[in-house]
Order: C-alpha cells, then sequence, then structure tokens
C-alpha cells in the first residue's frame, strides 16, 4: 500500500494529542502543520548537549529530547510509534520515547560485559526491540532482545555469528534478522580503536528472529577483507542492501555498495570510478526509498549523496552535501542531513547526526 | 561474490547527474559559530607544513626516543640480570622510568604502523580489567621455564606477557626482591626478554616511519598518491583526531580507568604503572607529547587570526595541567582517598575542557566539523 504524505500529516497530527501540541512553541507548530512527514534524528545541540530530533518533510525542527549522552542510529515502530535512540558505540544506553509525547522517555541500559552498537530495529508489531551489541570479553556480536511491551526489559540475546556488528534490520515478516557484521574488534578499555584491522571478518549476517539460529552468513572475498559491512536496508522485494567503509588503502578503489537476498551470493555495485572516488571509501548511511526504488547513501568524509536506481544499479543523482549525515527516504527521493545543520536544505542551529529514521506508519516511502 | 554488471552502465556513467546543494539562503537562520564556522573554510596553504612538522619534528623523533629508550632498558636488565646488585637494579628501575617517559609521549600516534599486527598491545597491554594478564605473568614466573628467556619465545606468546606493564611487575611486583637475590635468575632473564620485545617492536614501528617513500610521505603529501589521506582536509583531520583522541584518552582511558568522580568508588590498583608510581609521570608524558604535537607542529597556525584566542587558551589549559599533574601523590591509593579527592575531580574537569578546546573549539575555528565525527566507523 502506498501511503500518501497527506496520510501520514493527518496520522501524525491526530496521534500528537493536544497535549503535545500544546507544549510546542508557536514556531515549532507552525512546521507540524506544514508537515507532510516527520522524522527523528540525534543532534548536538549548539551549546555541546545531544539530543533527538523530530523533523518535518520540511525539515524544520519540531521538537527534541534531551539524551544523556551522544545518539547514533535511530529505530521507529510503525505499529506502536515508539522510537529509539541508541548510544553510539561503545555507549550504554538507549532511549525509546514517543515522538508524539504521549509518554515519558525510557532509558535502558546495556546488560553487564556488554554495550550497543549503535543500531536497532523493531519486530514488526512492535513487542520485541533488536539491538546490536557487544560481547566484549568474548569478542561475540551479539543482539539484545528488548520486551517492548514490558518497559523493554531485557528478555534475551542471539549471536550475531560475527564481529563487531554495526546495523541491523529485520524483515518485513518479521522472521529473520539481518546484521551487517563491520568485522573491527573494539573492546570499551580502548575507547573507539579497532583492534584488528590487519585481521578483519567483515560479514552479513541472517539470523533467525524467532530461534537465534545462523540462517546464512555471507563473508567478503581475502582481497576486501578490510572492506568493512556497516549499514544495511531492505527494498520492497525483500533485498537487503548493504554499504561499507573500506579500512585499507586510502586510495584503492574498493567496493562500497551492494545487495542480496536469501540465498542468493552477495553482489557489488559496480559504480562508476568517480563515483567511489567521491564516496571517499567511507560510506556513512544507507536507505532505501520503496516507493520510488531508489537506494540511497551518504558519505561524511566525501561530502555526498548518491542515488542508485534498485533495479539496475544505475547510478541515477550525486549530489555535493558537505559534511553529509543521515539519509532516509522521503515523499520523492530521499531526505538528507549535515553535521553543518542542514536537513533537506534547511539549516537549523544544531549537528545533525549520523541517522535518520522516518516515523512514518508505513515503510512503504 | 559477484559483481554487479548493469546492463546500461554506460548510459548510466553518462546519464547521472551532479548537483551542488544550495549555500543557505539569505535570511535563513544562521548557524552558531560552533558549527558552521566549517563554513569558514580551511586554510589549505597551511596544511602541508603542519603536516611536515607533526611528522618529522614529533612523530619520527617520538618513535626514535622510545626505541633508544628501549635500547638503553634491554642493556640495563641484561646488566642487572649480569649482576643482581641493588646499583643495577636501581639503573634498570631508572630506564624503566624512562622509557614510561618516552613511550607515554608518543602512544597518542594510535593510528600507522603502531596498529599493525598488533604491535600497539605487543608494547603495552593496558588495561588488564580483569587480572588475566597479571595472572598469565605471574604463572609464567613460577613456572620458570628457561625456553621462556628469549626475545622470539615472548614475542610468540600472549600480549599480556610481552610489554611494559609485564616488565613493570616483573621489577616491582611480588616477588621482585630476587632480582637481587640471584645473578642470572629466570625473573631477571624474562624481563630482559621483555625489554629485548620492546626494542624490537618500536624499531618496527621506527623503520616505518623512517622510510622515505612510506607512510612519512604518505602524511606530508595528502593527494592520489597518498595511502592515507586524499586530500589535505582528511589529512588535518586525522592530525586533529590524533589530538583529540589522545586528549580522550588521558582521561577516558587513564584517568577514569581507577577514578570516575567523588561519588564513585576508585580503583587505585587499575591506575597504568601504580606500582612503579608511575601513574602520573606517564599522564604528564601523555600530556607533554600532546603539546608537542599542538605546538611543534605549529597547529595554531592553520587558525584564522581572528580566532587565535582559541590557542591560547589551549596553551594555557596544557600549561595549567603541566603545571597540575606532577604534583598529585604518585601513591595512587592516597591520590585517590577522600583528602585527595577533589583534585582528581578538577582533573576529570580539566581534561574534559581539554578535549572541547581542542575538538570544538579549534576545530571549527579552522573549519573543520571534524570534532563532530572524525569518519571511524559510525
Amino acid at each position: 500500500m502506498i501511503r500518501s504524505a497527506a496520510i501520514d500529516r493527518r496520522s501524525f497530527v491526530k496521534a500528537a494529542g493536544l497535549t503535545f501540541l500544546a507544549a510546542l512553541p508557536p514556531r515549532a507548530l507552525m512546521a507540524l502543520e506544514r508537515a507532510d512527514a516527520v522524522y527523528a534524528s540525534g543532534v548536538r545541540q549548539a551549546n555541546g548537549s545531544f539530543a533527538v530530533a523530530t523533523v518535518s518533510e520540511r525539515g524544520e525542527i519540531i521538537d527534541q529530547v534531551a539524551l544523556p549522552a551522544r545518539s547514533h542510529g535511530m529505530a521507529f515502530s510503525a505499529a506502536t510509534g515508539k522510537t529509539v535512540a541508541f548510544a553510539r558505540r561503545p555507549g550504554t544506553y538507549a532511549m525509546i520515547f514517543d515522538p508524539h509525547g504521549k509518554t515519558k522517555p525510557i532509558v535502558i541500559t546495556a546488560a553487564e560485559n556488554r554495550h550497543f552498537y549503535g543500531h536497532g530495529a523493531f519486530s514488526p508489531d512492535g513487542r520485541i526491540l533488536y539491538a546490536s551489541e557487544n560481547d566484549f570479553d568474548g569478542n561475540r556480536g551479539m543482539i539484545g532482545l528488548y520486551d517492548a511491551t514490558h518497559r523493554f526489559e531485557r528478555i534475551g540475546e542471539f549471536e550475531t555469528y560475527g564481529v563487531g556488528p554495526h546495523d541491523m534490520t529485520v524483515s518485513d515478516d518479521g522472521r529473520m534478522l539481518v546484521v551487517a557484521n563491520g568485522g573491527i574488534e573494539t573492546h570499551p578499555d580502548f575507547g573507539r580503536t579497532k583492534l584488528n584491522l590487519g585481521n578483519m571478518q567483515p560479514s552479513l549476517t541472517l539470523v533467525d528472529a524467532a530461534t537465534g539460529a545462523l540462517i546464512e552468513k555471507h563473508t567478503l572475498p581475502a582481497e576486501w577483507a578490510q572492506v568493512s559491512t556497516r549499514h544495511v536496508d531492505v527494498d520492497d522485494s525483500g533485498r537487503i542492501w548493504f554499504a561499507c567503509q573500506y579500512e585499507g588503502r586510502r586510495n584503492d578503489l574498493p567496493p562500497l555498495v551492494g545487495c542480496f537476498a536469501k540465498g542468493e551470493d552477495l553482489r557489488f555495485v559496480d559504480l562508476p570510478e568517480e563515483t567511489t572516488r567521491r564516496l571517499a571509501n567511507y560510506v556513512g548511511a544507507i536507505a532505501v526509498n520503496r516507493k520510488d526504488g531508489l537506494v540511497g547513501v551518504t558519505s561524511p568524509k566525501g561530502g555526498a549523496s548518491v542515488t542508485i536506481d534498485a533495479i539496475s544499479g544505475r547510478v541515477l543523482r550525486e549530489e555535493i552535501v558537505p559534511e553529509a549525515a543521515g539519509i532516509a527516504p522521503a515523499s520523492t527521493g530521499f531526505a538528507v542531513s549535515s553535521y553543518e545543520g542542514d536537513f533537506l536544505g534547511q539549516r537549523s542551529d544544531v549537528a545533525w547526526d549520523q541517522h535518520i529514521v522516518r516515523i512514518a506508519p508505513s515503510r512503504r516511502v | 561474490m559477484r559483481l554487479w554488471y548493469p546492463l546500461v552502465l554506460s548510459l548510466a556513467l553518462a546519464s547521472h547527474a551532479v548537483a551542488q546543494t544550495a549555500a543557505p539562503q539569505a535570511g535563513q537562520t544562521p548557524a552558531p559559530a560552533g558549527q558552521a564556522a566549517a563554513q569558514a573554510g580551511l586554510n589549505e596553504d597551511a596544511v602541508p607544513a603542519v603536516m611536515q612538522r607533526a611528522v618529522d619534528e614529533v612523530i619520527r623523533p617520538g618513535y626514535r626516543n622510545a626505541q633508544q629508550s628501549a635500547a638503553r632498558l634491554t642493556t640495563a636488565m641484561k646488566d642487572l640480570c649480569d649482576k643482581g646488585t641493588p646499583g643495577s637494579l636501581d639503573k634498570a628501575k631508572s630506564a624503566f622510568d624512562d622509557i614510561i617517559r618516552y613511550w607515554s609521549a608518543i602512544e597518542m600516534v594510535q593510528v600507522g604502523p603502531v596498529i599493525q599486527d598488533n604491535l600497539f598491545e605487543h608494547i603495552l597491554f593496558y588495561p588488564d580489567r580483569k587480572g588475566v594478564g597479571l595472572r598469565q605473568v605471574q604463572t609464567l614466573i613460577a613456572k620458570a621455564d628457561p625456553k621462556d628467556t628469549t626475545v622470539d619465545a615472548i614475542a610468540s606468546k600472549s600480549v599480556a606477557l610481552q610489554g611494559l606493564t609485564a616488565l613493570e611487575y616483573v621489577l616491582y611486583g611480588t616477588g621482585s626482591e630476587d632480582l637481587t637475590n640471584q645473578k642470572s635468575g629466570f625473573r631477571c632473564l624474562y624481563g630482559a626478554a621483555v625489554a629485548g620485545n620492546i626494542q624490537r617492536e618500536a624499531a618496527e614501528v621506527v623503520a616505518a616511519w623512517e622510510k622515505p617513500d612510506g607512510i612519512q610521505a604518505s602524511w606530508k603529501h595528502p593527494g592520489p598518491q597518498s595511502a592515507d589521506f586524499m586530500d589535505n582536509k582528511e589529512a588535518v583531520t586525522a592530525l586533529l583526531g590524533t589530538l583529540v583522541h589522545g586528549a580522550e584518552n588521558v582521561r577516558d582511558q587513564r584517568l577514569e580507568q581507577f577514578y570516575k568522580g567523588k561519588d564513585t568508588t576508585p580503583r587505585p590498583k587499575m591506575a597504568i604503572y601504580w606500582r612503579s608510581k608511575n601513574t602520573w609521570k606517564s599522564m604528564t608524558s601523555n600530556l607533554e607529547g600532546l603539546r608537542n604535537l599542538w605546538q611543534k607542529a605549529e597547529m595554531a597556525d592553520l587558525l584564522p587570526s581572528d580566532k587565535k584566542p582559541v590557542a591560547d587558551a589551549i596553551d594555557a589549559k596544557l600549561k595549567s595541567l603541566l603545571e597540575t599533574v606532577p604534583k598529585l601523590n604518585p601513591d595512587i591509593e592516597v591520590a585517590t582517598s577522600d583528602a585527595e579527592k577533589a583534585k582528581l575531580d578538577q582533573l576529570l574537569v580539566d581534561t574534559r575542557d581539554l578535549v572541547t578546546m581542542i575538538s570544538d573549539n579549534y576545530g571549527a575555528a579552522i573549519g573543520l566539523s571534524a570534532g563532530f565525527s572524525f569518519s571511524d566507523g559510525d
């Protein structure tokens, strides 16, 4: 089903409730009334503090919720409206909030001997929150399972069957977890230091959401062992798109974007050399616009966003975006933000963090 | 594994658009100084000289000093093993203090050759949160297998047995009186092998940095031929990252490893080099290393003239820290006692301020938003 922008706006306003609306400053209320849909993204405010902001389709900030520390990735449940901001690795908190302000935020902390890796996703029914985590003493990637119906109590964990998981998502039917194991070993004792760049083990794994069993594991060829598989999204056909960051020589031209489906080998998109150079061996975020059949990626290092046709793999558009940060599907194409405060062309008094989530009721955008 | 060959690749190459985002329009909300100063632009003309000085006047001499100090340490350890006298022990301990000083001054560089093949961890294994490394050292000494007294043998063992913290236990840990009770005892010979291993590992790092067409050229000449930086901005971002992460390391990985604030329980035996009372000496050298990089590379040259106060503030903060830290009680049990906690609380504040000054204030003032992200795996 294709949801129109107008439906998104109405459902948001309806769900927002009078309390939230009354609490909004007049300028923000104007933005909300003009909104076609909304996004959420972490920000650093001008005073150096951190927050998560909700944003209109025009890129205007609607509201902000303070965070205890810098966040990174976001998750949204279309079923419940709950939204999560995960701490930046190797952080130990995740804050779950209702972007419509109906309930108080909940802050959860990582289990002992675990830390968050900055990403997670909800089951389609919104009952379980999955989070990518690190068993740092065991050097194992883990997926933490949190009961969204009981104040996000931790109810278990699965292995990711890889090292250094980063982004993850859930298949549309909820049966399969998709994990990008970046292959880089880290330990909180060493901050963000990468401990095994000479011996990386990147992989993409499919994990049974019910049992935690490994369904498939895709490793990279030896020549690209330093291509860290870091971010994923799923297109309308169930195909998994992944984006990479390269830890090898800066003047190499590694593959940076690829896709696969269950039962298929990985395929790298054969990006033009010029495009690969523009992405500076570092894709920071990836998003799929299902309606338009597009895949978008951003590179803060290269200051660029690139749009790819999900069917042909053709590069359709490249845009120079200094300090490019997050990317998410817009009504048409993509919404892109930047560290410099730009979001869909609007400049705000914040630095946008690396990821945006579209907090719309349907993923069909 | 298959590569994707789009059916109409040639068409794609010909038709994809490259667009430039529009500059902020007049009347738009101006960005704050801290976040939009990046638009002022990087002083690219000044970058090559800064990078050259960072390499030739800070990094290369720093590693050479550490290697030479490690060589002196190896000699002193062998002398201790031969003589087993209190005098030779004093000299070995003095040489150990010396290597701590030189290594701590260059350990802020955590990119390049030193992170290849885990060389860094071979030289310094820390922290040892669960005491696993300590138990390995104790077990090896108790076992006293003569085969474990060569550099090659040590180099093939756990990282916990190879570096500075292992040698500190040899010189200062339980049973160290054996060093003067017997000549050429196992403990001493093992310590000499560890010193030799540190010397060899440091020599590897030096060799990599001294190779004229190696990393030093890559750092000094950003561009398509560089294996590290495509342009000046990437190079300066990495240099700034070295400074910022070095300052963060002082606070997060060293101080907070044993003291997180007045309302928390201190863990003095988690402090680095607490046995040899080198904790603050090491931190002082860490800070001296940061000041060396900052001042000798003349990183302030990248600042626009109206932003020079940013450099003055960093200079003042480093000076203040370098006056304060050496005066802290070298006995970490005492330094973390209630009577002394206020000093450590202030140190937490000051080191946090230092990070902010370098990352946010300086980073933004030279035209980078690098303080927000170093593109290091997010």
